[in-house]
């Protein structure tokens, strides 16, 4: 099997595109079901999945990185693993926790596109549509299978028609809030870049503009030019996917790796907490320190001291107070007193 | 130009302006970043200050998995990037004199980035910029290299000497305390 294709990036990108035309043949009913208005976006979903496959094995393949994806997905199945993904996917509790501007701008942009993407790929692939059997009721068909009948002038009908409008408001707004803290942030102005920073924002804007104007031209200009913007729109969507995994919107499919990480210390330092060899004091697990000695070796950065221990086994106060001793000969990290005072907090 | 960050280490008074003025740059919400060390705190009142020394090839951004820890072309290496810091901690570990803080609640890791919003436009970083003794000084190449043929204090600075008292080449320099050294300083 492995010398069937030149790579293993070929094997994983011929076998993802083979699962999902398994996928759109079954669930379009047999390629019934294609709606070819958007075959655009099925090319370009092809060209993502090889570009996402190139940009994360490469990134895979760094030592530090593959140590937390291996041993992350044998932990996978953790009692603690569905409370932290919610936490930090679904309702990102971490940056509520840093503030309310940066998560209620991650809640409309990340939402925002999630719920287009939940929106769009389905009906590019013919796993949801819409069938009308008795007049004035649509039925949602997903994977074959009806799903709901709603009434096609009710409410949720008119949310399912606007769908894309309203995640369009909600990017938005996002990107808005965004860029406004671009601007004013001294932090973000001074490591801020056009290609990583703004670029992913201007081409949000993009999709999302021409999106509601595609809409504002079919209600109020009876659908003049709806064919050159619909082509704009599906450019502009299609560009941003091929981008995807190369710049800053490559956190969206990399951030589920911080569950990983999170399974990881828990479950060693469950497991063995290493104690510091100095204090005694327990500051991480007997693996993680391990893993963090192995992968500086492979970057030819080995901190073993005088006694011959290895820096990454001491604690934090200690590997400083080390330091001190280092530069004045006194032993500071063996005098048993409390780092004093370190928070400038007076 | 290029300049450094360099550590007087025995003019250090303990008075901690430098952890207050290290809260007050940019993006640093208002916590320092950096430490104040008794040196031999049961005997006498002599203080060292400890900052990110901005090593030529960190191990802390060796040791990330996520790519987040980024190093500037002018040799700063930053604070992990918020979108892409994972939370593992791996960098806390690996950094050979314990730089790197944790904020578990913010899953997010954060350590001196050497006022890249100041320096990067040749402002001293926070920390310099308030030091009363001089310890902390910003300073370019020349200055350096007049400091040093000044005191005549033979190994002062961090680089390339064997058994200095750094794991590896840092762009911050550091002076050491005479005590080490065997010379008394002028000043």
């Amino acid at each position: 099997m492995n010398r069937a294709f030149a790579s293993r990036w070929a094997r994983n990108v011929f076998l993802t595109v083979c699962g999902l035309l398994v996928m759109i043949y079954i669930g379009s009913r047999f390629f019934t079901h294609i709606d070819l208005a958007l075959y655009g976006y099925m090319v370009g979903t092809v060209v993502f999945i090889g570009g996402f496959f190139y940009r994360f094995m490469a990134w895979g393949d760094r030592p530090p990185t593959r140590i937390i994806l291996k041993k992350g997905m044998r932990l996978l199945f953790r009692r603690s693993t569905p409370k932290t993904a919610a936490d930090q996917l679904v309702v990102y509790r971490f940056i509520w926790n840093r503030g309310w501007y940066r998560w209620l701008q991650h809640i409309l942009l990340g939402w925002g596109c999630i719920l287009s993407a939940f929106v769009t790929f389905p009906l590019v692939f013919g796993w949801m549509y819409f069938t009308m059997s008795d007049n004035g009721y649509y039925t949602v068909v997903g994977f074959g299978i009806d799903l709901v009948r709603v009434k096609a002038d009710g409410i949720l009908a008119f949310l399912f028609y606007n769908a894309l409008n309203i995640t369009a408001f909600m990017v938005i707004g996002g990107v808005c809030m965004a860029l406004y803290r671009r601007v004013r942030n001294m932090q973000a102005r001074a490591e801020q870049s056009f290609a990583y920073d703004f670029l992913p924002l201007y081409l949000l804007l993009f999709i999302s503009i021409t999106g509601l104007i595609l809409t504002f031209n079919n209600i109020f200009l009876d659908g003049f030019a709806h064919p050159v913007m619909s082509m704009i729109h599906q450019w502009s969507v299609i560009i941003t996917l091929i981008y995807l995994p190369f710049g800053k919107l490559a956190h969206i499919p990399f951030r589920p790796m911080s569950v990983l990480a999170r399974n990881y210390r828990e479950h060693y330092a469950e497991k063995a907490p290493k104690a510091c060899r100095v204090c005694g004091t327990h500051f991480v697990s007997e693996e993680q320190s391990q893993d963090v000695v192995d992968v500086l070796k492979q970057s030819s950065l080995e901190f073993v001291t005088e006694e011959g221990y290895h820096l990454a086994e001491l604690c934090l106060p200690c590997r400083r107070k080390y330091r001190m001793s280092r530069f004045t000969g006194v032993p500071t990290h063996q005098i048993r007193v409390k780092e004093s005072n370190q928070n400038a907090k007076g | 130009m290029k300049k450094h960050l360099y550590i007087e280490m025995d003019n250090c008074i303990g008075c901690r302006s430098c952890l207050a003025a290290c809260t007050q740059c940019g993006g640093h919400d208002e916590r320092n970043r950096n430490y104040v060390y008794d040196v031999n705190p049961l005997v006498n009142r002599q203080t060292i200050p400890l900052m990110c020394l901005h090593c030529v090839n960190p191990a802390c951004a060796r040791s990330c998995p996520a790519q987040a820890i980024q190093v500037t072309p002018e040799g700063a290496v930053l604070s992990a990037l918020v979108e892409k810091c994972i939370g593992c901690q791996n960098c806390t570990i690996a950094c050979p004199y314990g730089i790197p803080k944790f904020d578990e609640e913010q899953n997010l890791m954060y350590k001196c980035d050497l006022c890249y919003d100041r320096t990067k436009d040749g402002i001293p970083p926070m920390c310099a910029s308030v030091c009363p003794t001089n310890t902390l000084q910003w300073l370019t190449e020349e200055e350096l290299q007049e400091k040093q043929e000044r005191h005549k204090l033979g190994k002062w600075t961090a680089s390339h000497i064997p058994d200095h008292p750094l794991e590896g080449e840092t762009n911050v320099r550091i002076s050491l305390p005479g005590i080490l050294q065997g010379v008394q300083k002028l000043f």
